[in-house]
Order: structure tokens, then sequence, then C-alpha cells
């Protein structure tokens, strides 16, 4: 909660000092000079800075975020037709990041040194290198354009348009997380008690399934969190390309149109969400590991 | 300086950690590491040395030629404004290594000091530091980073501010941890016994034992920092025009997609070797200097 | 393995050139029938009949014209003016009735009589009277106030607006379909005026029980062919067939306008059929030219723009003062080169400030003769050494690619001629600011007509010193300037012509103070569903979805 304050602050001190004047992009070239005035006045932008600021934190934990200076509506109206599409994407794009993920990642790990584990970790790093732009670009070009199998704008689409910007966003995730869990599960492989197990006689991919898998899985989840704050970092590029009307294109047009009240409820809102996945995940993880819940 | 510093405390990881023995070592055991060195220097050196590699200007528009595609005049092809694209891309890596490399260096510094004196100090000092961190992590970073870019206006010198405070908070969080180890180390406590001074038992005794790390860490935040800008820019968040940056170019090229895809793949390209170089050559070196980090 | 990732980069780097060469031989193989256009991109799947896809860049903020000086595609679709211009067959436009019928003028050019047509209903229901038209020209007053220019001149607006009066003077209801207005002073352009999209008519009686109008599809209730049935913020808003439209039925039963704020996708959507038009004007003219004009030639629809591209100069520069300095850069420029690189031919030579397409247009006005030798000799015999004169173009971060690179063609021009101008660039907000304060160098912008009368820019950028204040031009002829605010209320229309295009003269021939460029065409590309369209007669984005022919 504290931390969520000093966000809010923090926007709130970095936006004021923004050179220009907001009102005038808002109201187009034509408008007339006393209308801009009032305007102003009407916005409490001639207030000072700290009767502003408690009348915003104020607002926000009545849930009120402002009103969008260039989309006229209230700021938590937009955020909440547009955080289901944001959500979605991540979903979708964290379902296949993790899948592709564990699943290479453990196929690298058992074929160690084999082709298959050289070829998935050569395509991993290329996965973490690669920019989100470039892999959302190369796909919208053969598959929607060039092939015509998805559409090529995801806003109207349904579903099967969200197929191509999940990939793109996922791709540095499915990544990191196949290269994390390589190696964990490596770690975890050579521990006495899977000897054990495998001295007892049971076949190679149970072990890995019941005995391995659920001590690698820990890190793996706290990647899992990190990677919330990257995920909705990349939405804004995947739907910038893809024409998704989530946070992240929110965000870019609150720029774009200099509109501070949407831009500091976006900030603050992913900001948001990001604390609590991390909260979440410090839960699953003493959940899945008692031996954490002490420590914490 | 640095080196004296080093051998005036014990070193607790190598004794081979002079730049010669690093070396000789990475050229041992880590050929790609070498590769990927080459691939940096070539960058560099074209980033140096651009203006008499190509006949151009990066802004030299020639509306005759424009989207002329290949050509023995414009190897590369020539943009929309007929500028040469080869020639924009040898300037554009001048932006790129900048933008990867001076935001790093000033959050390594400012990561590094505070996150030693929260480490060392401990207490309110240390709370202080990490709420303040705790709130900077908290942010989706490509978020914070274009609200900066927004509060700052376009310019080469705003993206180095936004990149580090995008990053030191978590190089101070590795840091302290390390520091808290180190605090406890024999010859720490046998330095404070005797009355050294906390700053000198910090500067001298605590951040050279930093220093193997840092420089893993400096190397696989440059790509990352590179990774940002070019986002940023493709969003149209960055330096100022004309001035050439590879986001830039991406997302101007973009447009072109299908009958000039030089325009957007060329800039893609260099953008993913050079992030590529920088992980193989960050992998190499943590694999050389310190070997533990590897497991976190 | 390390080996193996060395390999797979190799591979990379590889593939990635082959991917490159390779579709470079697809151009070239695909160069030679660049003169057979391939027919329009027809959608891949099944699209419901009567339904037209566009796009915008940006989502509406408002539907209600009180408010917004440019979001106007939903009002001029689901509103009726009282009068609207039409594009004739040859291009020309001509004012023909719409709400009203008909009007006539008193002796004195001060007070209108207009008769409203009959039988006209909203789409509630309710029906059109003239006390619904008194109410729009007083909500326009005393709402928002965005966009009373065209209200503030009937006689007694001023009162009404700082709450003195109650009611509008000048604005008398004869009868349900008679009403008369009274202006403050005679105004031959406003008939045209009143075609203006910010004077689109509203409803008293809903206006009156809603409480969300211009953000509530239900709220807002028009005459138009069409009505708002949709509008999900920043996705996309939905208009369809007003079944007690009063006129024709149109071809286009639905219009969905999506919000794809990124050009390029709009061109890849465009180009797979995901969209029936596309304004190209989002898109740099360079694609236009190599991939529509190759492409899609067939599919082109080229509408007038009035409006035009201008340099400005500010009088108050050290060097810009000097009227021997702009005859030079006037001089300096050669727009038919700009035209041919840069708008590829879809574009005409300005020489004026009244744009072509407008009444009082002078057709004999002259162009600066582009001539360098001539310019410099100029600039020489004024005393200026070569590179001595410098100042900053101050350039909008956010125009089109098209306005960068004249930016960057008349920054070589006029270095040819030894004037230094350093291109300055701000992002849009500041720039505004700049010019606002009166203290930018020169730039270069745009302008687009609000209503077909000169007025509409004469007045704008050159009718009192605040005017030319705010624009940056800082002219210095008060007695011009009065003259230019006294020309809107000459009645009689030859005199009146006479009298703008005498002032043009004097501002852009004599004093030199206006560099006029270029008006460019609005280009659209149409899809194969499309069989007809006529945008705009100002050449905005926004049209009217009737003026579209569906297949």
């Amino acid at each position: 909660m504290l931390i969520l304050i000093g966000v809010a602050m923090l926007i709130f001190i970095m936006l004021r000092i923004i050179p220009g004047n907001a009102i005038v992009t808002m109201m187009g070239e034509h408008a007339n000079p006393e209308a801009i005035v009032r305007m102003t006045a009407e916005l409490g932008l001639d207030q000072p800075i700290h009767v502003q600021f408690w009348k915003y934190i104020t607002g926000v934990f009545s849930g009120d975020l402002g009103t969008s200076y260039s989309l006229n509506r209230s700021v938590s109206e937009l955020i909440a037709t547009s955080f289901p599409n944001t959500f979605r994407l991540a979903i979708f794009a964290a379902l296949f990041a993790w899948t592709l993920g564990i699943v290479c990642g453990i196929i690298a790990a058992v074929k160690k040194n084999g082709i298959l584990d050289h070829l998935f970790m050569g395509v991993s790093l290329l996965g973490v290198s690669v920019p989100v732009f470039m892999v959302a670009m190369v796909l919208q070009y053969l598959l929607a354009y060039k092939l015509q199998l998805f559409p090529i704008s995801s806003g109207s689409a349904g579903l099967i348009g969200y197929v191509l910007p999940a990939i793109a966003l996922g791709w540095n995730s499915a990544g990191s997380i196949s290269r994390l869990t390589r190696s964990t599960l490596l770690e975890v492989l050579q521990e006495d008690y899977i000897d054990t197990a495998r001295a007892k006689g049971y076949k190679q991919l149970p072990v890995i399934m019941r005995h391995a898998l659920r001590n690698a899985v820990l890190p793996v989840i706290t990647m899992m969190a990190v990677q919330l704050s990257s995920l909705l970092s990349g939405a804004v590029i995947c739907e910038t390309i893809f024409s998704i009307n989530g946070i992240g294109r929110l965000a870019v047009q609150a720029i774009d149109g200099r509109d501070i009240p949407l831009l500091q409820g976006t900030i603050l809102f992913s900001t948001a969400l990001v604390i609590l996945g991390n909260l979440v995940a410090d839960c699953l993880y003493s959940l899945l590991d008692p031996r954490i819940r002490k420590e914490v | 300086m640095e080196k004296k510093n080093i051998m005036d405390a014990p070193v607790l990881y190598d004794e081979q950690n002079t730049f010669r023995g690093v070396m000789k070592r990475l050229f041992r055991e880590n050929k790609l590491a070498i590769l990927s060195l080459v691939i940096i220097a070539i960058f560099v050196i074209g980033a140096v040395f651009a203006p008499w590699l190509t006949p151009y200007g990066y802004e030299d528009i020639d509306p005759i030629n424009r989207l002329s595609g290949l050509s023995k005049e414009h190897p590369l092809g020539a943009d929309e404004l007929g500028r040469d694209v080869l020639t924009r891309l040898l300037y554009g890596s001048r932006i790129s290594l900048l933008v990867g490399i001076v935001p790093t260096i000033i959050s390594m510094l400012a990561g590094a000091v505070l996150g030693i004196v929260a480490g060392y100090m401990g207490g309110r000092v240390d709370s202080v530091i990490m709420r303040l961190a705790d709130i900077m992590l908290a942010f989706p970073s490509m978020l914070l980073a274009m609200v900066i870019m927004y509060t700052l206006g376009d310019g080469i010198i705003n993206i180095f501010l936004a990149l580090a405070l995008v990053n030191w908070a978590s190089v101070a969080r590795i840091v302290r941890a390390e520091t808290l180890k180190l605090r406890e180390a024999e010859f720490v406590e046998a330095a404070r016994s005797i009355g050294v001074s906390n700053f000198k038992i910090m500067w001298r005794h605590i951040m050279p034992n930093c220093i193997p790390s840092m420089i893993v860490l400096f190397t696989l935040n440059i790509p990352s920092a590179i990774l940002s800008e070019s986002s940023l820019s493709f969003l149209g968040l960055g330096i100022e025009k004309p001035m050439a940056s590879w986001g830039m170019m991406v997302n101007i090229g973009r447009q072109y997609l299908y009958n000039n895809p030089e325009l957007s793949l060329v800039p893609s390209i260099a953008i993913m070797l050079i992030v590529l170089a920088f992980n193989f050559l960050g992998d190499g070196l943590r694999d050389v200097l310190d070997p533990h980090l590897k497991k976190q | 393995m390390k080996k193996f990732f060395a390999i797979v980069l190799a591979a990379l780097m590889l593939f990635s050139l082959t991917a490159c060469s390779q579709s470079n031989v697809a151009v070239e193989e695909a160069a030679p029938v660049e003169s057979e256009a391939a027919p329009a991109p027809a959608p891949t799947a099944e699209v419901e009949e009567g339904l037209l896809r566009v796009a915008a860049l940006y989502d509406i903020s408002t539907m209600d014209v009180a408010q917004t000086t440019d979001n106007y595609m939903v009002p001029m679709n689901i509103f009726d003016r009282l009068f609207e211009v039409e594009v004739q067959d040859n291009g020309g436009t001509e004012i023909v009735p719409s709400l009203c019928t008909g009007y006539t003028p008193s002796e004195d050019g001060l007070t209108y009589t207009f008769t409203l047509r009959e039988g006209v209903v909203f789409s509630n229901g309710s029906a059109l009277t003239a006390s619904d038209v008194q109410y729009t020209f007083e909500r326009l007053l005393t709402a928002g106030g965005v966009n009373d220019d065209v209200p503030l001149e009937v006689a007694g607006a001023e009162a009404l607006k700082n709450g003195e009066a109650d009611t509008l003077a000048g604005f008398s209801v004869i009868s349900d379909y008679e009403f008369s207005i009274t202006l403050g002073a005679p105004n031959a352009g406003f008939i045209a005026e009143l075609t203006g999209p910010a004077m689109s008519v509203v409803d008293k009686e809903t206006m009156e029980q809603v409480t969300n109008f211009g953000i509530a599809c239900e709220d807002t209730i028009g005459t138009g062919p069409y009505m708002i049935t949709e509008w999900v913020v920043n996705d996309h808003y939905t208009l369809e067939y007003n079944e007690n439209y009063w006129g024709e039925e149109p071809s286009v039963k639905k219009m969905i306008v999506s919000i794809i704020p990124d050009a390029s996708t709009q061109n890849l959507m465009y180009q797979n059929g995901e969209l029936d038009i596309i304004d190209l004007e989002y898109l740099d003219s360079a694609i236009v030219e190599s991939t529509y004009k190759t492409n899609y030639a067939d599919s082109i629809i080229s509408g007038s723009r009035v409006g035009l591209t201008y340099l400005a100069m500010n009088a108050n520069n050290e060097f810009l003062s000097d009227v021997n300095v702009r005859k030079a850069v006037q001089m300096a420029i050669d727009v038919d080169s700009i035209i041919a690189s840069v708008y590829a031919g879809d574009a005409i030579p300005e020489s004026g400030i009244i744009p072509t397409g407008v009444w009082g247009h002078n057709d004999a006005l002259e162009r600066p003769v582009y001539d360098v030798e001539a310019a410099k000799a100029l600039l020489a015999d004024a005393g200026y050494a070569e590179g001595q004169i410098s100042f900053e173009l101050a350039m909008d971060s956010s125009s089109s690619s098209n306005t960068q690179l004249v930016y960057q063609i008349v920054q070589q021009y006029l270095k040819a001629i030894g004037i230094n101008a350093e291109i300055g660039t701000y992002d849009e907000s500041s720039w505004l600011d700049l010019r606002k304060s009166g203290e930018m160098d020169a730039f270069i912008a745009n302008w687009t007509m609000d209503y077909n009368d000169p007025a509409n820019i004469m007045y704008t950028f050159y009718g009192s010193e605040e005017k030319t204040k705010i624009r940056s031009l800082n002219y210095a002829d008060e007695a011009i300037m009065a003259r230019v605010a006294a020309a809107s209320s000459i009645t009689d229309d030859a005199a009146r012509m006479a009298e703008y295009q005498a002032l043009e003269q004097k501002i852009v021939v004599e004093d030199a103070a206006w560099v006029p460029l270029l008006g460019n065409m609005h280009l659209f590309a149409l899809g194969q569903r499309v069989a007809d369209f006529v945008p705009y007669w100002a050449g905005y984005s926004n049209f009217y979805a009737k003026d579209v022919v569906l297949n």
C-alpha cells in the first residue's frame, strides 16, 4: 500500500513538470483562447500542486482516477473496458510461454547435450535477444499478410486475433523460462533423492514428473511473477502493432495526446497489477515450499 | 588505480581476475564469447568511424532515390526520405552503443553505491533506500521509461536518464545482497575491529569484492538497455529527429515492409546481433568470473 | 554446446540475408508488370451487406460540436446543417439547401429570413421546428463555447454569452417553419458559414431531457441519415441508417469506424481487404507512390483539398523583418520540384493566401518565379554577406513525413541562396506554445478551410494584431489588418472579392509576408466493395457515409 502511494506520488510529480499546454492540444487548433482559459480553470489545473495531489489521491481511493482529456471519459471506465483485452493477451502469452518454455526446458534437460538441447537452447537465447516488435512484425507479415491465416488487426476479430500477438508477446518469456527450467532441473536431477528414486527402479519420465519437477518449479514460478512486469511492458508494443484496445495502447495514446489523467491512471493501475502479481507469487511460493514459510 | 584497490583487500573469488587472466580464460573456455567480442568491436568501429566509412551524412536527403531498393550507391537501400540506410545504420550504432553503455554505467554506479550503503549500514538507511528501490521495481519498466521520456521530452540525454532511473533499483538490490554476505566476512570484521572507518571499509573492502559480479551485471544490462531504447524509439519516444536510431528506423520502415523490407529488417537484425553478442559475452564472463551467480 | 550456438547464429544471419535478398528479387520481378494495376483487395471473409468498414487513427472525444473543433466524423453523419456544400461533377462546389429550403436576405444585408423544410423528424421521432434551430444557436454560445464563431456574429450574441441576456436577440422564430436571423454586421459569407459541421442542428425537446449528450449514443439524436448505435471507446463506433431520415436512402446502411492508431497496420489491413476505404493521408507519400499507385492505381480517389501548405515568416525576426530577405525567400523555393519529388505530382502550386477552390481565389495571381541568381542578387544588394542570414525553421515533430521532407528541401533551397535555416524540432504542444507566443522565426504548416469563404483564412491570419501574433507572423501594417477585418461585411460580392484580392496582392506580392507553397490532393483508396466515393469538399479526413456507394 505504501509503495502504491509512493508510486502515485512519483508519477504525479513527474507529470506536472512537463512543458506544453495539454489543454491546447486537447481542444484543437481552431479553438478560441477564452475557451482554453475556462477549461483550464474547470479542470483545476490553475491550483497549487499539493492541492491537486490531495484531490487526486483521495479520488484514487474512492476509485476515481479523474477524467481523460483526450477521450473525455472517466479514466476508471476506460481502464475497465481495456483491461480485459490486456488480460486476455497476457494470459494467452503466458500460457504459450510457460507451456513452450517448460516443455522445451524439460526436454533439453533430459536430453542434455543432445541435438534437441542445443537446438532449443539456441532458439531460446534468440528468443531472449529478439525485440518484441521484430517478432510481432515478422508474424504479422508472414502469417497475417502473406498467408492470410490470421487477421491483421486483432481488435474486432475475436479470439483468433489474439494468436499472433500472444506468440509475439510470449516469445521472450518462453526463452527465459526454458533456460531456467533446464538449469534448475539439471541441478535437481543431480540430487541424491533422485538417484534413490532411480535406484528403486522408477522409470526416467515419472521420476522427472513426480520428484524433480516439483522442486524445480519454484524458481520458475518466481520468474513467472517477475515476468508479469515484462509482459505488461511488451504488451504496449504488441497492442500497438496488432491494434488491441488494451492498457498499453491506452498509455501510448495518453502520451500522444498529452493526456495526463489517463497516463497517470494507466501507470498506476499496471503498477498495482505488478505488485499484486508479486504478492501472489510469494503466497504460491510459500504454499509450495513449506521451508520458506518459516523464513517469511 | 582500480587494480591497486583490488590488490589491497583480499579478493574472494579468483586470483586471475585481472583483465589479462579473464581474457585468457574466456578465450580458452568460450570461443563464442570471443566471437561476440569481435561482433561488438565491429559495431564499435562502425560507430566511431561512421563519417569516414560512408560518403553520406545521416540526414542527407535525396528525394529522387526514395525507397530505391538495394543498389551500388545505396548498398542497403534508401529510406522514405532518400537517406542511405547503411549510413543511418552506422550512425545509429552510435546511439545504440551509447544508450547501451552510458545509462548502464550510471545505473551501476548509483545502484552499487546505494546497495553497498544500504547493505552495510542497515537500519533506517537500508529501509529508506530499499523502499525507494521497491517503488521503482514495482513499475513495469517500459511504462516507467515512457513516462520519464514524456516528462523530459525527446533527446539522447533524456534516454540516458530514463534508462538509468529505471535500472538502478535492481542493481542496488543485487549489490546489497552481496554486501550483506561480505559484511560478515572475516576480513571485514577484522578491519572493523581495528577501527577502520565505515567509509573506508565500504570503499576498500566491500566494493572491490563486488566488482566481478558487477562486471557481469554490466554486460548483461547493456543489451536490455539497448532493447529498451529500441522499443521506446519504436513507439516514437526517443532521440530527436533527424538523428538515426535503430528502433526508430524499424518503426518508420514498417510502413514499407511490403516493397522495401530492408528498411525495417536491417536495423532489426542489427539490434538482434548486438543484443545476442552482449548476452553471449555476459554469459561467458559470468562463467569465468563469478560461477556462483549462475545459480541465482 | 557453445559451438552449436555459433552455428545457430551463423545460420540465422544467413537466413536473414537470404530473406532480404529474396524479397528484393521479388520486387524486381514485380517491377515490369507494374503498369497493370491489380484489382483492389477483396475481403477474405464474408462481409455483411451494406456495411462500410473504415479506420481512424484516433478515437473521437465527443460527438458534440460544442466541445470540439475536429471530431466531426459522427456529427457530420448523424446531424444535418441548414445548408450543405455539394461537390459538383466538374470538381467545383455549390451551396445547396438541406434543413433549410431557402432564404431571403434583407436590403441592408443584416437580416436573413429562412424557410425550414417541413416534415423532418429526428431519429427519435421528434419533429424539427424553428425553435430547434434557435436552441442550436443559443447552445453553441452558452455550452462549451469552443465552436461559437458563427453564432457570435448574430446580433445580441455577446450579451447571451456573458449572461446579460437569456435569449439570442438577433434570432426570431416567426412560425414553426420560418425564422429570421439578424447579424451584428453585414457578412456576405454567412450562408457559407452555416454549412460548417459546427452548425449541426440538435433537437430542443430531446436536449432538455437527456443528460449525456455527445457521449451516450441513445442521448445523441439528430436528423441525419445515420444514428450512432454503438461506441466502444478507443476501439470502434458504429453508425446505422436512420429509418426516419428525410432524404434519399443511402447505399451504406451501416458504418464501423475502427480505431487503428498505427498507420502501418491500416495499410496492411487495406491490402488484406479488412478496410473498404483507407485514407492515404495517414500514410507516407512514398508508400502511396510505391504500393498504391502501382498496385491499386484504379482504386485511388482523389479529393480536392481546399486549403494550402505555406511558409510563415515572423516579421519581428532580425532578418525576416527586411522585405528584401522575405522576397528572396519567396524566390528561392522551387515549388514545382517539391510537388514532383515529395507529392509525386498530387498537388498544385499555390500563389496566394486564398486557396484554389475557395470563393474569391485569384487565378490571375502569379507566384514569385523560382530564381536563385535573382534571389542572391537581391540579398547582395540589400547588403547581406553570404551566410550572414540565419533563422530557425521550427518543426512540429508529429508532422507527416511529407511535411518533414518539405522542411528539409526548403532548408537546402535557402542554403543555395546563402541563408542558414536551422530546423528546430518541437513536440506538438511545445510547438503550438512557441507559435502562439509570436516568437517562432519561421515554420511550414497547412490550413484546411472550415467553410468556403475567404474570411476563414484571411481573417484568421491577418484580421488583427493579436491574430497575426498567435500565428507568429507579426504582420506590421495595421491599416491592412483593419481592411481585412472590414472586408467580411462588404455585401456586394464583386466588391468584396475585389477587396480580398487587393489585400492578398498587397500581403503576398508587395510585402512578401507569406510564402504560398502548394495544395496537395487528399487521396483515398477504395476496396473492391466500394463503387463510388465523394470526399468532403474541404478535403477533411471525415466524410459523409451517404456519399459512398457500395457494389
